[in-house]
């Protein structure tokens, strides 16, 4: 059941884009939707954790709300609130995420007709988030031979010197590769000033149509209680 | 004889790529910064933990970009998409696109030099800020909301934080504090390893 | 297509009184190889750099002369368009990719011109046919190996079709087995009648492909040869170049294997508790090396290793063997709580295969000082000195040259009380008389006590400085040997992967 890229992001956006102010109703009916997207790809494991974990959490709030815990207690309790809160667009996030590859992602937006200046810093950042934890990682385990550990005595005297350590080579062989990918691009045609295309092949169907209509009625269903968009 | 390397498309890839380096270095630091948020004393702290933090790698992207303007706009703007998909609305990603044509303005004004950067630094510290706002903005419905789930003891704390626009306030100020603090100590850096480096143009 | 540089002189800077190029002259007929050898910083990379068009559309400097590919001239052509001529594979595998799957991969080249996607998807599939790459298709280019990902580079490149192929040291991460296949992909383009051009320090596996060679000195093209008239001058003139040598099966003939010459010893410090027992042991055991992810099947299978006090042993094996593996449960960095306590027991320490991982101050001296506890800045230049690094004692050490970071990674480990030093890759992309240094100042830890293990493929590097060899093979220790009498042993392993 595989969906268009933009349906994916309207999705994403009807969803969370509203997880602050609209009520639990809108965004079980996100989640709804969500769930029944995952189970036709053969994701039923996650729903299944998802939901009770969910429903665990919202029979422990109901619990707790007449308890009187003094101030603290609620401060944590309202931390671990807004928490619970950020589980449903998780949920649809997660969908998102996982049944939409790079390219077919770049397909769409170049179909959306958003300019390369916007799509390749994209490509670049999705791609490098693996390298900045290989790098870190590296780092981290050069500083453990040394003997610079988070919680010593030496950290808590100085800890600027410890963000100094943790930066500044992660800086320099991130900047290196920086440069290094950015010669690789050139060289092998990237520009601004031509279009790109792609190999993905992307569409409308009947689905997608479905989706996108069910997100309206319940966007506009809530429309009164959703405040400046 | 001629020189190389002037200003153009080729030279525009470099930037782009250093946008979505940096970028991506600064959703993990901010990310970092932030989770001390999570105790919820130091929520008001946390926006000063994060520009300090990412006050470092900024300067070093201040300074090798060659397009301040278009730069800071974008990796402003890919930070407020990011977080548009995880909850914060489109009115969120307007005000960060603002932010960055006002941070790459201040770097072309002062041509890039320590007052230039600072300020720079400053709006683009406005960035992580600004994602509390919703706390404020919207606070009717979402204590309509919670009283359905909570007990009212809870509702008095939150009406009391928002009652008043003082912790806003707080946060943006603490936030442009630690840009400031963050800028000296990301001047000192950047004079003890990457100008001697060479890293820095 | 030809290629002609004409009176090129360049140089980085804004003036061409330090130019890298001096009127530099070279013609390239349409369907040659032509590999560009000579001493690291003689300016060859800056040529194929001309070549591609790098400069003098990317790089900043001063430049004179002109570069025509055909008969146009590179300086009226955009990147865009050099580029559709003109294919270029980099030294460094890790940067090169810039999507996540190798099948995007594949078709990036071909999508940045703009290509139809019918097109796009037939080149992909002629590429992975004539490279064999059926088995990377539809994987994650993060959990491919350094030579598997220099393949989807070259195939990437292959599939948009250019006429020239320009690579800059495409073997320098690689092991023997993938430089062989490296080999068979520069010579089916040269059979498909494509120009190619190689910037090569291990000149040994062009040796049946290349036209000629040329030895950029001074920035200038000092000579030429074919690679037969090169490997009949014999070995002593490479080395004098400073070239590696051309062909391995004649590296047991050189000139200058002394295993155990006397050299200077490097002060050192250590920990007092291991110095006690030091002296008495011939070698350092460590037990029970086994280690896997996520319980699935173990990476590394070894009961026990055996490592001769005071030598240098060289490690060896394909990659993916789990020699980098073994390094790091040795020096503790991953492991169980046991591994990571015996690291600490016998003081281990890894030089890193980018040493800018382990660079954190601000000076030389202050590198050597953070990890000595006490800190005793006399015995930290003492530790310099012995390393050929007290001149530098105040200069960051992120801006000193590869070789001489690799030493103040050595220093720092010195000083951090280390008895058993892991070196990973320390002489990949080095020429030959830097390969020399790194290996008079191994020999030097050696003599003052140090045991030495050193993860390689430079079959040149073991026979210089090492006394011992284990071999490995999918996590387990396959033989153990000393090098004195062995050393054809050694050679046959390695040429024949």
């Amino acid at each position: 059941m595989k969906l268009d890229p933009r349906t994916k992001l309207f999705l994403a956006l009807a969803a969370n884009g509203m997880i602050f102010t609209a009520p639990l109703v809108y965004s079980l009916l996100m989640v709804v939707v969500a769930s029944i997207l995952l189970l036709l790809e053969g994701k039923w494991k996650f729903v299944c954790t998802f939901f009770f974990v969910y429903l665990t959490a919202g029979f422990f709030f109901d619990q707790v709300k007449n308890l009187d815990i003094g101030t603290s207690g609620t401060i944590i309790l309202a931390s671990l609130f807004l928490m619970y809160r950020i589980m449903p667009a998780c949920a649809v996030l997660y969908y998102v995420i996982t049944t939409t590859k790079v390219n077919e992602f770049l397909a769409c937006m170049s179909r959306m007709h958003i300019s390369n200046k916007v799509t390749i810093p994209l490509i670049v950042m999705i791609r490098f988030f693996p390298t900045v934890y290989d790098e870190s990682r590296a780092i981290g385990n050069a500083m453990r031979m040394r003997g610079i550990r988070l919680f010593s005595l030496r950290t808590l005297k100085n800890p600027v010197a410890f963000l100094e350590y943790r930066l500044v080579p992660l800086l320099v062989s991130v900047t290196k590769i920086g440069d290094e990918l950015s010669i690789a691009a050139v060289t092998r045609g990237l520009s601004t000033d031509t279009k790109r295309t792609c190999v993905a092949k992307i569409g409308f169907r009947w689905v997608d149509f479905v989706v996108i209509a069910y997100c309206l009625i319940v966007v506009c269903a809530f429309f009164n209680v959703i405040p400046g968009l | 004889m001629r020189t190389t390397g002037k200003k153009s498309s080729n030279t525009l890839v470099r930037d782009l790529v250093n946008v979505g380096i940096f970028g991506a270095l600064y959703l993990v630091l901010s990310g970092i910064g932030a989770s001390i948020g999570f105790i919820p004393a130091f929520i008001v702290v946390s926006t000063c933990a994060v520009s300090l933090v990412t006050s470092v790698p900024l300067f070093l992207f201040f300074s090798k970009v060659e397009r301040p303007l278009l730069c800071c706009v974008l990796i402003c703007t890919l930070f407020g998409v990011v977080m548009m998909f995880s909850g914060h609305g489109i009115s969120y990603g307007l005000l960060c696109v603002i932010y960055g044509v006002l941070a790459g303005l201040s770097l072309k004004l002062f041509h890039k030099n320590f007052v230039g950067c600072l300020l720079a630094n400053v709006m683009i510290s406005f960035v992580p800020s600004s994602m509390m706002i919703p706390l404020w903005s919207s606070t009717e419905e979402y204590l309509a909301y919670c009283s359905s789930v909570c007990d009212s003891a809870y509702i008095a704390h939150l009406a009391e934080l928002s009652s008043s626009y003082w912790p806003l306030i707080g946060l943006f100020g603490f936030g442009a504090a630690g840009a400031v603090v963050g800028g000296f100590v990301a001047r000192r850096v950047m004079k003890k390893h990457f100008e001697r480096i060479g890293l820095a143009q | 297509m030809n290629i002609s540089l004409k009176n090129i002189s360049f140089s980085y800077s804004d003036s061409l009184d330090d130019a890298i190029l001096k009127n530099l002259n070279l013609e390239i007929r349409s369907g040659e190889c032509v590999v560009l050898a000579g001493e690291s910083g003689c300016g060859k990379t800056t040529i194929s750099k001309l070549i591609n068009g790098l400069i003098p559309h990317y790089h900043s400097g001063t430049m004179d002369g002109d570069v025509l590919l055909g008969d146009k001239n590179t300086a009226d052509m955009t990147l865009a368009e050099i580029s559709r001529t003109v294919g270029s594979v980099f030294q460094n595998p890790r940067s090169q990719f810039f999507n996540i799957d190798t099948d995007c991969e594949l078709a990036f080249g071909c999508e940045n011109l703009g290509m139809d996607p019918e097109e796009i998807k037939q080149r992909v599939a002629n590429v992975v046919q004539e490279f064999h790459l059926e088995h990377l298709l539809g994987r994650s280019i993060f959990n491919l190996s350094g030579g598997e990902k220099q393949k989807i580079a070259c195939a990437s490149v292959s599939a948009t079709g250019p006429e020239i192929f320009v690579l800059d040291e495409p073997s320098a991460n690689l092991d023997l087995k993938t430089i062989a296949d490296l080999k068979e992909i520069v010579a089916r383009w040269k059979k498909a009648g494509k120009t190619v051009i190689v910037v090569e320090h291990r000149l040994y596996y062009l040796r049946d492909i290349a036209d000629r060679i040329c030895y950029v000195k001074d920035g200038q093209i000092a000579h030429e040869w074919t690679p037969a008239e090169l490997e009949a001058k014999g070995a002593a003139y490479a080395s004098s170049l400073g070239l590696r040598c051309m062909n391995l099966g004649m590296l047991n003939g050189r000139e200058g294997v002394i295993l155990s010459e006397a050299c200077d010893v490097i002060v050192s410090h250590t920990c007092s508790e291991r110095q006690r027992g030091r002296l008495a042991k011939q070698s350092i055991m460590f037990d029970n090396l086994t280690f896997s992810y996520h319980h699935k099947h173990p990476i590394l299978d070894i009961d026990r290793l055996e490592l001769p006090c005071g030598q240098i042993t060289a490690l060896i094996g394909h990659n993916g063997a789990g020699k980098s593996t073994l390094a790091q449960v040795l020096c503790g960095l991953q492991g169980s709580w046991h591994q990571k306590r015996a690291a600490r027991k016998h003081g281990t320490y890894l030089i890193m295969q980018d040493v800018n991982h382990q660079l954190f101050t601000e000076s030389v001296l202050d590198e050597v000082l953070l990890g000595m506890k006490p800190q005793d800045e006399n015995l930290a230049l003492e530790i310099l000195e012995g390393l050929n690094l007290k001149q530098y004692a105040e200069n960051h050490p992120m801006a000193l040259s590869g070789g001489q970071k690799q030493r103040v990674a050595i220093g720092s480990g010195i000083s951090s009380g280390c008895d058993v030093v892991v070196f990973d890759e320390p002489t990949s992309g080095l020429d030959y008389r830097q390969m020399l240094a790194v290996s008079a100042t191994l020999k030097k830890l050696a003599a003052s006590g140090k045991t030495l293990l050193v993860i390689t493929h430079d079959p040149e590097f073991i026979l210089n400085s090492c006394q011992s060899v284990i071999r490995m093979e999918h996590g387990k220790i396959v033989e153990q040997y000393s090098l004195s009498g062995h050393e054809n042993q050694l050679i046959k392993t390695m040429v024949e992967c």
